[in-house]
């Protein structure tokens, strides 16, 4: 597939549906996956339609009103659709599974259990998350935890009830939708692919960062036209927070891309369902929201520790969570056990353009991450979504020329600026002759002082003859700097030597490296204590020796972190970052005692110090 | 017949100003490992009475194990230095480790009401010194990126 030959074509004048079936991606999901991509009308027809109301002017506390518009089994997709005035803030969702009581979700997680058993469809993580970070990430992890107290956050057996409910739905109409959109913008068409899940498990099923109702991802494939045939030149898959030119691969990246008979293969994330380009584990990171004082404070320490102190940087706020997109699971697409039921959808399909509400459960999280997503065409606020008004800009692409476009363009600078150059050629040596003679007859008309007013005059016109002239020189001299470089990459074009296909991405999301332990099952057994540990360690410093309380805690912090150096192989490097800072702390307090002498010392240092300078200046 | 020479490391300034302070230390320790015997007159009288009373010390016992310990951290501390000179990697690493715990118990003496501000001073120097990026390439703890590690 490394070849331009090699590629799959269509011819250009194909309908929207035959390219799309051409070039549909395979999906390959990790072992464990409960949900996949589905149908979207079922989905509506098994949930309810509410809307959240903010508290009314003057009342506060309630946290809003919630409202059951449309209840369960009387909703469809025209009744979706129907305009329902609302008040500013408010928020429309639909609800896949009702409010469970204690004994329903007893029942869901019983049940869940069975058709695990059943399917023989389990996850094993392997190198657990935490034991991939450090001691500090697993305290920022349990805050991180805590915090789902304070936020909304979507209850543990919503999943199970989820996961029974879509098992039900499948095997009543079994089916794997995508909903395939065909835009041309720019020289480029491109082919979306919308995916909808019933719902996101990542927290609960695979220990991710969040779970929530409904799941929409999205795969671009960008084709250019050459001739009467399109043919594939970028593939964009959203995956998590990268944005614009790291999001896409270009067809001919071998080392980035695998195929199925011309399809291109999509790993996705265990529950999360982000879309990933090679098979493997993914760290994925959440920063804690943390005050912007707290943050700046941090960086400045991190300046100090990095630029004065020459340690390695460091930001604890930051918590690993492992994205697992495997690919050894179940799979959909060209050549798979399962096939793909396509769906058409544009502006005009009535459910993508006319409901700007919630997919899935409005879980009043401020942070957005527990509250269901928007549909393909906007976001959760109802404004519209870039990936669906532009495409090209979405995975850094407006500015990227379809190839034979690029050529002509190129072309087209490089005329231009040759014919400047000529210009320019021509146009230098005629006014530096006029700066000489100018400078020539100012020099006649020195020492005249009845001349000053015209000799004044005369060298205004210099100076501004003289700055054309200066503008003149340096924009040759660029100019022929960027001619060079792009007649070079003219020649390249033409005798058809591609980039680097990797030259565009600054950040290249890479599966990471699992065995990098030592000691792999006592690190992980650690990980899984150390936290609980060293509160039972409080605790028991806490009831038996209270006076000595900092002392022992400061002590088995360190031991713990000592611990965890070595089974991570990093002993030398935590004990200079615990010693660097033990000396810091020794050195502020050094400085509080004696900061006076400190002054005259540092005074006398600076006086000898001059002193022999200036002493040796004299010898 | 030529013998190939390793080239010579250059002895960083911070190098120097460590040994120097461990050499300090070792003065300090020494004078400490005595302390006790002199006060305990045992270089008049030789030992003289028991060690042990019962499962306790006696003071004569209480001294004498004082001026042990004290006498081996000056003894590791000459082992250090010799390392230190020698430029030996196993030697920043135990200075490393032997500063972390004076650092610690230097700290731990000052927040509760006992500050010997000369080790807390010589032990912030020493730990701040180590952690220059050219003494750390010295002793191999770190490496620039494509470096061998010997």
């Amino acid at each position: 597939m490394n070849d331009l030959t090699d590629r799959p074509r269509m011819p250009a004048d194909a309908s929207d549906f035959g390219l799309l079936r051409r070039f549909e991606p395979v999906l390959k999901f990790t072992r464990g996956e409960k949900f996949h991509p589905t149908d979207v009308e079922t989905y509506v027809r098994e949930s309810s339609l509410w809307v959240h109301a903010p508290d009314p002017a003057g009342e506060r506390g309630t946290g809003g009103r919630d409202t059951l518009l449309v209840p369960q089994g009387e909703l469809d997709l025209e009744k979706l659709i129907e305009p329902r005035p609302a008040p500013f803030g408010a928020v429309h969702y639909l609800r896949f599974i009702e409010p469970l009581s204690l004994s329903e979700a007893a029942l869901a997680l019983a049940e869940q259990a069975r058709l695990n058993a059943e399917s023989k469809n389990t996850f094993h993580a392997g190198l657990g998350r935490l034991a991939r970070g450090g001691l500090f990430p697993r305290v920022v992890d349990a805050l991180f935890s805590a915090s789902f107290l304070l936020r909304g956050r979507v209850p543990a057996a919503l999943a199970a009830a989820a996961e029974i409910a879509y098992h039900r739905l499948q095997e009543e109409n079994p089916r794997y939708n995508y909903y395939g959109r065909v835009v041309r913008h720019n020289g480029w068409t491109v082919l979306q692919y919308w995916y909808f899940y019933c719902y996101n498990s990542w927290r609960s099923g695979f220990n991710g960062v969040n779970d929530h109702e409904a799941d929409w991802e999205l795969v671009s494939i960008y084709l250019y036209q050459e001739g009467d045939q399109l043919i594939p030149e970028w593939l964009a898959y959203a995956s998590h927070d990268f944005r614009g030119d790291d999001l896409r691969r270009r067809w001919d990246d071998a080392d980035q891309l695998d195929f199925v008979d011309g399809h291109p293969v999509v790993y996705a994330g265990a529950g999360s369902h982000a879309s990933y380009f090679c098979s493997g584990e993914y760290m994925a990171e959440a920063n804690l929201d943390l005050p912007g004082w707290v943050r700046r404070g941090f960086a400045a320490f991190n300046q100090f520790w990095t630029e004065t102190l020459g340690q390695k940087s460091f930001d604890p706020f930051r918590i690993p969570f492992v994205d697992y997109a495997r690919g050894d699971g179940f799979s959909i697409g060209a050549g798979q056990a399962d096939a793909w039921s396509p769906v058409l959808i544009d502006d005009s399909t009535p459910w993508v353009s006319q409901y700007r509400g919630l997919w899935g459960l409005f879980a009043r999280d401020p942070i957005s991450g527990e509250n269901a997503p928007a549909g393909p065409m906007y976001n959760r606020d109802g404004s519209p979504r870039g990936s669906w008004y532009d495409p090209l800009g979405f995975a850094g692409l407006d500015k990227v020329p379809p190839p034979p476009e690029a050529l002509t363009l190129l072309e087209g600078n490089c005329e231009k600026l040759t014919a400047r150059q000529s210009e320019l050629d021509w146009l230098v040596p005629q006014k530096a002759g006029e700066l000489q003679a100018i400078g020539i007859k100012l020099k006649g008309m020195e020492g005249n002082p009845h001349l000053a007013k015209q000799y004044a005059a005369l060298e205004k016109l210099k100076d501004t003859l003289g700055a054309e002239v200066r503008a003149m020189r340096r924009e040759f001299s660029e100019n022929s700097a960027l001619l060079d470089g792009l007649t070079k990459r003219l020649e390249r074009l033409r005798q058809g030597i591609q980039d680097d296909p990797q030259a565009h991405i600054r950040h290249l999301a890479a599966p990471v490296v699992a065995a990098q332990m030592r000691f792999e099952r006592a690190a992980q057994t650690w990980a899984a204590i150390s936290l609980s540990l060293l509160l039972f360690t409080i605790v028991v410093l806490m009831l038996f020796t209270p006076t000595y309380l900092g002392t022992g805690l400061a002590i088995a912090t360190i031991l713990f972190l000592v611990v965890e150096s070595i089974l991570r192989g990093a002993f030398v490097e935590t004990v200079a970052v615990i010693t660097t800072l033990l000396a810091i702390l020794s050195a502020v307090i050094l400085f509080f005692h004696f900061w006076y002498w400190i002054l005259i010392a540092l005074l006398l240092a600076t006086a000898i110090f001059l002193m022999a300078q200036r002493l040796r200046e004299l010898e | 017949m030529f013998r190939s020479k390793r080239p010579r490391k250059k002895r960083p300034i911070a190098v120097t100003l460590i040994a120097w302070v461990i050499f300090l230390l070792f003065l300090v320790r020494l004078y400490q490992a005595i302390e006790p015997l002199l006060d305990a007159g045992i270089f008049e009288t030789g030992l003289t009475g028991p060690l042990f009373d019962g499962w306790w010390l006696t003071p004569l016992g209480s001294a004498l194990l004082t001026s042990t310990v004290y006498s081996l951290l000056s003894l590791s501390g000459i082992i250090v230095l010799v390392g230190f000179l020698r430029m030996k990697r196993w030697s920043w690493i135990v200075l490393m480790v032997w500063t972390a715990i004076s650092l610690t118990v230097s700290l731990l003496g000052y927040f509760y009401g006992r500050p010997n501000y000369i080790v807390m001073a010589s032990d912030t120097f020493i730990a701040l010194a180590l952690n220059q990026a050219d003494v750390q390439r010295i002793f191999r703890i770190r490496t620039d990126p494509g470096e061998r590690l010997d």
